[in-house]
This record gives structure tokens, C-alpha cells and sequence, in this order.
């Protein structure tokens, strides 16, 4: 809760109460300058206990104030108080006037040795108890502390040890929260005062300065709400008011008393539960009626307290560390499953249980720039990506979490009953890259002790602390349970794992690229060897048969003659393939030169060079608008000159051969089509007709070594296009194929650098 | 032959190449000489001897070189980079004559300067007609650069 400027308790966050200047009246106050212990600070009603006016004891020796026999002793340990400090029990010490006091002194923050006389409590049972009478107390309350086993258990021992030990009316184990409003969390009490187990006070019940003494000093104790204070009186007026932090007899802000008094409890005491030296926690003690606790009682609830402190500290870690090594056992599968998947996203998502588990949540999103895997009840994807942007926005670096996402972005409120919660870690450096998790709204009733939107009443003269502590039950929309530190460090260490996990595939990957290269050199260099010397031994095969028919010819029988042709057309066939499959792989490294290509004029083009091979046949071409094209004019030519002049062949048995060639304009790329009325082709082989040296059809009935096909893909596809065939037997056939239309043809070409390799 | 027909240089490291090529030329009834060598230290030697009083009289220049590029020692493309650099056969007209059509010999043959880049046919009668149309371009229709005479006589 934050403190606004309109809000009257803010002045209790500005309060100087270490310096109130007064005490309460059980006892005396004496503060001695720290190298000779002359008086320098004495309350105003010290005079009996000096033997004279305050004023006339002020510069004063501690010996010359106080009976000789007890001053070497007690100088000895005044002088000998560590640094400022918790007080300690300095035993009994006799005043000028005979009467005995508790004396109990501490050195100041501002460099006094102080002395405080507390009076002998009436209620003599309770008065002189000395620090052994209370030892097996202490050690009972210590046994049932060790043998608690949980936090509730150990706070309702505590509270129950310390009521024992002080007949207060009621204690209350009171546990802050995170933003300091306070829990009663256990209570032990009598019928005298209510209760109020359970209940929750609004932090500025006990404001800043207050929480901040209570952690300098674990004891305070007001033995009377109506007492009158006393004054502290200064050997040097101009002298600034004793620094009273670590006094016990310190007099408290009159806004507290009212508090006190409204809140129907004249007397009360409190204990300080520090972890680490910061306060989690409060036993308080109320009385229905004025009561004194001697301090060696105060002493033993602060030691119950300190044990209190360990043992829920212990409790915890060993809770965090159960909770760590399962969460951890999760992970370790997690990690597992990405490791095996070629992206982390899939293998983080393959097992909704254990993603969700790992942050005890309902739902998750993994969002990564290659898309956005949602898991259980998780917001949709917009609302993931807009969490994202915001994550972003706010430069989380580690980790994010909030039970109540409406707070942080209104527009969630909408999927408060998905994502009230949020628990997210980034996993890229260089993208709005995501692991979420998220927990439900989860309405509560909350009670509190009193209403805490009327903290205060302001009155004329000054504000006024609430007057009403009955229970005000608020209900708590759009929150969700808390994440626990071992589910936030959980994902803390997942993301470290991704983070690792994403490296090494892209160090992978470049390992992988870099053999790739490789391979290609070697490749390139095979091709190239091949093309030189896979050739030439055709060519010689060539030429020494035909020398030898010219010079031996008309000596061979027809059949040698018949031989010698064939031993010649076989070597030309096989250099043909030499020929064909060297373009093919050719045509794989080479760069693409783009430019813009009319493909009208291509396909007329090609169409004039089929004239040969189409002779004296029929053959009607219809020839649709194309479309000018981005690409290289070379092979797009190929293309054609393949599709067109098989369309040619397969159409060879037709009176008349229909060939066309159409173009349609999609909305990111051009469909060309050229369609014959030839022999088609069994659609059960379509996935055939495009590989290297795949034919349908024998060798007799239709020449050529099968490669055109494979050209037409390997070209259509450098350009960023598609093919594909539709075809009956008999009825003719249909190829397909796309180019990207420009814009999708130029954010290509950015990467064709890496094709063309 | 008369003195001033010019030989033409044939690198060539396959005798059964070099067999076929002689006989072409031979079909096709030029009257140069052609000469021989079996890889490219060879060529060089030939080119760099012409001139050696050693040897006798003064040779010239081959009229044109036939250099195909895979060759034992140093390649075709090193002696055409060769040539090149050498300010006596800077101008020397070189044809790249190989089996295969390489896209990467075809551009640094070009950025080395060479004069023509045939692929020789597989087909016999395209052999013929490749061999007889290069001699009788480079020998009989081309107009050979003016010789250099770099060297004074000693």
C-alpha cells in the first residue's frame, strides 16, 4: 500500500519518536556524559532518587550521586556497555531516598551511558525475578518451539509460551506482508479481550519510523495507555533531546496511546521477529488493564521471540529447498525435451504438466519470434503478445512477477480469470522472446482489523487514529495466489537453461554451415573434374569409331557396320547425359542474374525455336497475357524451353495438337500453366515426374535422359516458386508453376546470396 | 612450308586428343604447321625459345594457340596468365579449346584475356567442322597483331 500525500497517517512516517524528549513514569532516567559519568540528561521526577533538585545534580559525578559502596561496581559497568546498543540488566540499585529500583542501562546513539531506574512492580510474584528463576521456562518454551513443525504451529506455541510467561491477555504472532500490512497468524488470550486471529491491519497502523525501531530495538513496552510522561531535563538548555532508540522507559506518540485506547488494550508489549536484521514479524502483547513486566521477563519473551525467528527461518528454507528440488526435477525434463527438439519452444511445450508444473500454474505461453505455443488455460495470443510488448517496453531483464496483471495493464482485467498472475522471463537478448506462466484470479475474502480505508480521523486540533477495530470484510478481486520464491527462481534457472540451450544450437547450426561449405567446395570441385574428364573419353569413343568406318568401312560386314553406329550412338547418348547432368548441377551454384523479364515475349520466342521439332505437325499454341517477371532471364527461358517443347513431344500422336499457356495474377504470386491434349500421365507417378532421370514413359516412345523436369523445379524453386503437375493418361497434361510477384521477389533476393552458394 | 606460315601451337596432354585434332587438321587442308607440346612448362619453353640463337634461326610466333585448360604441371589458365604478362606474347592470340564449358574457367579465361573459348564437340563431325573452322579463321582469315620486336638482335 502506498502512502499518498492527502493521507493523514503520513505523518506518522515522519514522526521523530526516538526522540520524544519524555518517559513514562514507571522509573527514572539518567544519562552521564561518557568520560567522567557526569549527569548530562535526568528525567524531571529524578530528584528523590539524586537527593537533590535534577538541577543541582546536573555536572555531577556518578559516585558523588549515588551511595559509595554500589559505585565502583556499577561505574565499572557502566563504563563498560559496548556500543549503542540493546539495554541490559545492571541489577538492583538503592536511590538517595532508600527506595530500590531495577537498573538497566545501555550506551545512547548519540554517545550517553544510560541509566534507567525502572521501579519494583508492585505485584511482587512478577517483581524480582531473576534471570535463573527463569530458565527452565525458557527451556520449556525452547522444547515445544524445536518440536513445532510448522509455521502456524510455531508462532501458536510462541504466542501461548510468552502469555504464560507474562499473564498478558492476549498475544498475537503478527506476520507482515510485503507491503507491510500485518496478519495475525496465531493468538493465545484469554476472555478479557477479543480476538483477532486472522485479521489483517493496513501498514500504516504501525508506520515507518516505528518498524524501523523496532528492528534497532526488539523490546517496547507501554505498562499504562494514560500514563502522564515525564520530561527529560538537560544540564545545557540548548543541549538537542537524548536520542532514546534503545531506552526502555521511552514515552510513545500520543497518536499511539489513542490507538491504545480505542483499541480498548491499556497496556501492551511487543516483541521484534527479525530475519537478517530486518523485521517479518511482531508478538504483541495487549492487557485489559494496566501491567508492568519486569525486564528480565521482556528479556526472556525477546530470546522466545529470537528462537521463534530461527526456527520459522528453518521451516521455510526447508520448505524452499523441498519445493527447489522437485521444481528442479521438472526442469532437469524440461531440459531434457529441448535438448532433444530441434527448437527449444516445441520441446518446452511437449508436456503441458511439466511446463505448468514448474511454476505451480494453469497456463503458459511460450512466445518466440517463430510463433506463440499456448499451454492450458492460458490468455490468446494476442493478449500474450501484448503482455509481451509491455514486458519489452519496461526493459525486464530477468524476471517479471505480479498477481495482479490489472494493476500493471487495466486491459487484463478482461482475462482476469486466466491471468491475474504473471510469472515471465525473457529468453532472447535480441527479440520480445517469452516464457509466461499464469494463475487465475482467485477471489478472496479478506478481514481486517477495522476498516483500512479510514486509517485515521482528522479532527481541528490534530489526526486521530481509527476508532473502530471491528471486523470489515473486503473482497479481493483479480489477484492471484502468490508465486513462491522457489517457482520464481524455477523460472530464473529455466531461463538461464534456454539462454544456454539456444546458444549451443547456434553454435550448432554454424558448425553445421560451416561443413556445409565444405562439402560444397568438394563438390564443386568433383563437378568440375567430372566435367573435364567424364567427357573426353565419349568424344574419343566418337571419333576413333568414325575414323575407323572411314577407313575400314567398306571391309566390315553390314552388321560391323551396324555395330560400329551403335557403339557410336551409345557413346553420344552417354555424353548427352554427361552434358545434361552437369547443367543440372550447374544450374544449382550458379548466381542468379535477375532482371525484369517479359515472359510474353520468352514464351514466343521459344515457341518460334520448337518450329523444327514440330515439322509438318498441327500444332494450334494459345497463348494467354503474361506477366512481366523479376528473375533470371536465362533460366526462365530454360523453363519454358522445357515445358513447352514437351508439351511438343507428348502431343506427337494428335491429329492436332492444342498446347496452351496462361497466367494468373494471385495476390502475392504468378500461377503460369501450360496445358497440352497429349498423353498425360498417371497421377499415381506425379510425384516422380519432377526428379533427376525419373521418365514415365520407355525410352522408344519418347526420347530424352528425364532431366528437363528436374531443371524446371530446380529453377522455379531458386526463384522462390512452386511446380506441380495435374494429369490423366491419354487426356493430356498440366503443368503448374508460381514466381513471387515483385515485393515477394525483392525481400527474396536478400537471401539468395546464400541459395546461390 | 614457306617461311612466313606461322605453326599453330596445340597444347595438348591427351595423345588420343592430340590424334584427333591432327587428323581434323589434317581433313582440313591447312598448310600450317601444327605443333605439339604436352602440357604447359612445355608451352612456355616453346614460346620463350623462339628467339634462342641456340636453336638456330629466329622462330615466330604460332599464328594462334590452342590451349586446353586441364594440363599436367601448369594449367591452361596459368599459362594464359603467363602469356599475358609477358610483354613479347601480350598479343599472342590464345583459344581456350577443353572439354567441358565451366562457368568459372569461361569468366577468368575472359578476365585473363583470352581471344575465344571453344568446348570441344562430343559428336565427331562437330569435332571436324570446330577444328577446321578455328584454322581457318586464326591461320587464313584473321589478321594476325604486328610482331614485336621487344629483343634487339644480338
Amino acid at each position: 500500500m502506498t502512502v499518498h500525500a492527502e493521507d493523514p497517517f503520513a505523518a506518522c512516517d515522519r514522526e521523530p519518536i526516538h526522540i520524544p524528549g519524555s518517559i513514562q513514569p514507571h522509573g527514572h532516567l539518567l544519562a552521564f556524559e561518557p568520560r567522567e559519568l557526569r549527569l548530562a540528561h535526568a528525567s524531571a521526577a529524578a530528584g528523590p532518587v539524586l537527593g537533590r533538585d535534577p538541577a543541582q545534580a546536573f555536572g555531577r559525578r556518578f559516585a558523588e550521586l549515588f551511595a559509595a559502596e554500589a559505585a565502583p561496581t556499577f561505574e565499572a559497568a557502566l563504563r563498560a556497555l559496548p556500543n549503542p546498543g540493546v539495554a541490559r540488566q545492571l541489577g538492583p540499585l538503592c536511590g538517595a531516598s532508600g527506595e530500590a529500583f531495577q537498573a538497566i542501562a545501555h550506551r545512547s546513539p548519540d554517545g550517553f551511558v544510560v541509566l534507567e531506574l525502572e521501579t519494583m512492580p508492585e505485584d511482587s510474584q512478577a517483581g524480582g525475578v531473576a534471570p535463573e528463576a527463569l530458565y527452565p521456562a525458557i527451556r520449556d518454551a525452547f522444547d515445544r518451539l524445536r518440536r513445532a513443525i510448522s509455521i502456524e504451529e510455531l508462532t501458536a506455541v510462541a504466542a501461548a509460551e510468552v502469555r504464560r510467561l507474562t499473564g498478558f491477555d492476549r498475544v498475537l504472532a503478527y506476520r507482515f506482508e510485503p507491503n507491510w500490512d500485518g496478519v495475525v497468524v496465531a493468538e493465545d488470550r484469554n476472555d478479557r479481550l477479543p480476538s483477532y486471529l486472522g485479521l489483517r491491519f493496513p501498514a500504516s497502523d504501525i508506520p515507518a519510523p516505528a518498524r524501523r525501531l523496532y528492528e534497532l530495538n526488539p523490546q517496547r513496552l507501554i505498562a499504562d495507555m494514560d500514563y502522564a510522561p515525564v520530561p527529560i531535563l538537560a544540564a545545557r538548555a540548548e543541549a538537542p533531546p537524548l536520542d532514546l532508540t534503545f531506552a526502555t522507559l521511552r514515552s510513545v506518540s500520543p497518536v499511539h496511546l489513542e490507538y491504545m485506547r480505542n483499541m480498548g488494550t491499556p497496556a501492551s508489549m511487543s516483541i521484534s521477529l527479525l530475519r537478517e536484521d530486518r523485521l517479518w514479524g511482531l508478538l504483541s502483547c495487549h492487557h485489559a488493564a494496566p501491567r508492568r513486566v519486569p525486564f528480565a521477563l521482556r528479556n526472556a519473551c525477546d530470546l522466545i521471540g529470537q528462537m521463534l525467528s530461527v526456527r520459522v527461518a528453518a521451516e521455510e528454507a526447508t520448505a524452499h529447498a523441498e519445493a527447489r528440488s522437485r521444481l528442479k526435477g521438472l526442469e532437469g525434463r524440461l531440459l531434457a525435451r529441448m535438448a532433444m527438439s530441434a527448437r527449444f519452444p516445441e520441446g518446452l511445450a511437449a508436456v503441458p504438466a511439466d511446463l505448468l508444473g514448474l511454476a505451480g500454474a494453469t497456463g503458459a505461453a511460450v512466445l518466440t519470434m517463430e510463433g506463440c505455443i499456448l499451454v492450458g488455460r492460458a490468455p490468446p495470443e494476442a493478449a500474450v503478445r501484448r503482455i509481451a510488448a509491455w514486458l519489452s517496453e519496461r526493459g525486464v531483464e530477468e524476471v517479471f512477477h505480479t498477481i495482479h496483471l490489472a494493476a500493471e495493464l487495466p486491459e487484463m482485467a478482461e482475462i482476469a480469470d486466466r491471468a491475474s498472475g504473471l510469472l515471465a522471463v525473457p529468453v532472447s537478448r535480441l527479440h520480445p522472446s517469452y516464457v509466461m506462466w499464469f494463475r487465475p484470479e482467485l477471489v478472496r475474502t479478506v478481514s481486517w482489523g477495522g476498516d483500512p480505508r479510514k486509517p485515521a480521523a482528522p479532527a481541528p486540533d490534530r489526526l486521530h487514529p481509527r476508532r473502530s477495530f471491528e471486523i470489515w470484510k473486503e473482497t479481493v478481486r483479480r489477484r492471484a495466489a502468490p508465486w513462491s520464491a522457489a517457482e520464481i527462481e524455477a523460472a530464473r534457472d529455466l531461463r538461464s537453461a534456454i539462454l544456454r540451450i539456444v546458444l549451443r544450437h547456434a553454435e550448432e547450426r554454424a558448425a553445421l554451415t560451416d561443413r556445409l561449405e565444405r562439402i560444397n567446395e568438394e563438390l564443386t570441385a568433383f563437378s568440375y573434374s567430372v566435367s573435364h574428364d567424364l567427357r573426353a573419353p565419349f568424344r574419343h569413343i566418337i571419333g576413333f569409331a568414325e575414323l575407323l568406318r572411314e577407313l575400314e568401312g567398306n571391309k566390315l560386314s553390314e552388321k560391323g557396320r551396324r555395330f560400329l553406329a551403335t557403339i557410336t550412338e551409345a557413346a553420344e547418348n552417354a555424353g548427352a547425359l554427361v552434358d545434361a547432368l552437369l547443367a543440372f548441377s550447374q544450374m544449382g551454384r550458379a548466381r542468379l542474374n535477375r532482371a525484369m523479364v517479359d515472359t510474353e515475349v520468352l514464351v514466343a520466342e521459344v515457341i518460334r525455336s520448337l518450329a523444327q521439332d514440330i515439322g509438318e505437325r498441327r500444332v494450334t499454341w494459345r497463348v494467354g497475357a503474361l506477366p512481366m517477371v523479376r528473375g533470371d532471364p536465362v533460366m526462365l527461358r530454360q523453363v519454358f524451353q522445357n515445358l513447352l517443347s514437351n508439351a511438343v513431344k507428348y502431343t506427337r500422336g494428335r491429329d492436332e495438337a492444342v498446347i496452351a499457356v496462361g497466367c494468373e495474377l494471385g495476390e502475392r504470386e504468378f500461377l503460369f500453366s501450360v496445358q497440352d491434349n497429349g498423353t498425360g500421365f498417371d497421377m499415381a507417378y506425379a510425384g516422380k515426374l519432377f526428379g533427376v532421370f525419373q521418365r514415365l514413359h520407355r525410352m522408344e516412345e519418347f526420347e530424352g535422359i528425364g532431366i528437363g523436369l528436374a531443371n524446371v523445379r530446380r529453377i522455379v524453386e531458386r526463384h522462390g516458386g512452386r511446380v506441380w503437375a495435374r494429369g490423366e493418361p491419354d487426356r493430356g497434361a498440366t503443368f503448374f508453376f508460381t514466381l513471387p510477384r515483385r515485393e515477394e521477389a525483392e525481400a527474396q533476393e536478400g537471401e539468395d546470396g546464400e541459395a546461390g552458394q | 612450308m614457306p617461311p612466313d606460315l606461322k605453326p599453330i601451337l596445340l597444347v595438348e596432354d591427351n595423345p588420343k586428343d592430340i590424334e584427333l585434332t591432327l587428323v581434323a587438321f589434317e581433313k582440313s587442308r591447312l598448310a600450317n604447321e601444327v605443333v605439339v607440346v604436352r602440357d604447359g612448362v612445355e608451352a612456355l619453353d616453346y614460346l620463350s625459345r623462339r628467339g634462342n640463337s641456340e636453336v638456330g634461326a629466329r622462330r615466330s610466333l604460332p599464328v594462334v594457340v590452342l590451349l586446353d585448360i586441364k594440363l599436367p604441371k601448369l594449367d591452361g589458365l596459368e599459362v594464359l596468365e603467363r602469356i599475358r604478362k609477358d610483354p613479347d606474347t601480350r598479343t599472342l592470340p590464345v583459344v581456350m579449346l577443353t572439354s567441358s564449358r565451366e562457368e568459372q574457367d569461361l569468366v577468368r579465361s575472359y578476365n585473363l584475356g583470352v581471344n575465344a573459348f571453344v568446348v570441344k564437340p562430343v559428336g565427331y563431325r562437330e569435332f571436324l567442322e570446330a577444328v577446321r573452322d578455328l584454322g581457318v579463321f586464326w591461320a587464313v582469315l584473321n589478321e594476325a597483331p604486328p610482331q614485336q620486336e621487344s629483343l634487339p638482335a644480338p
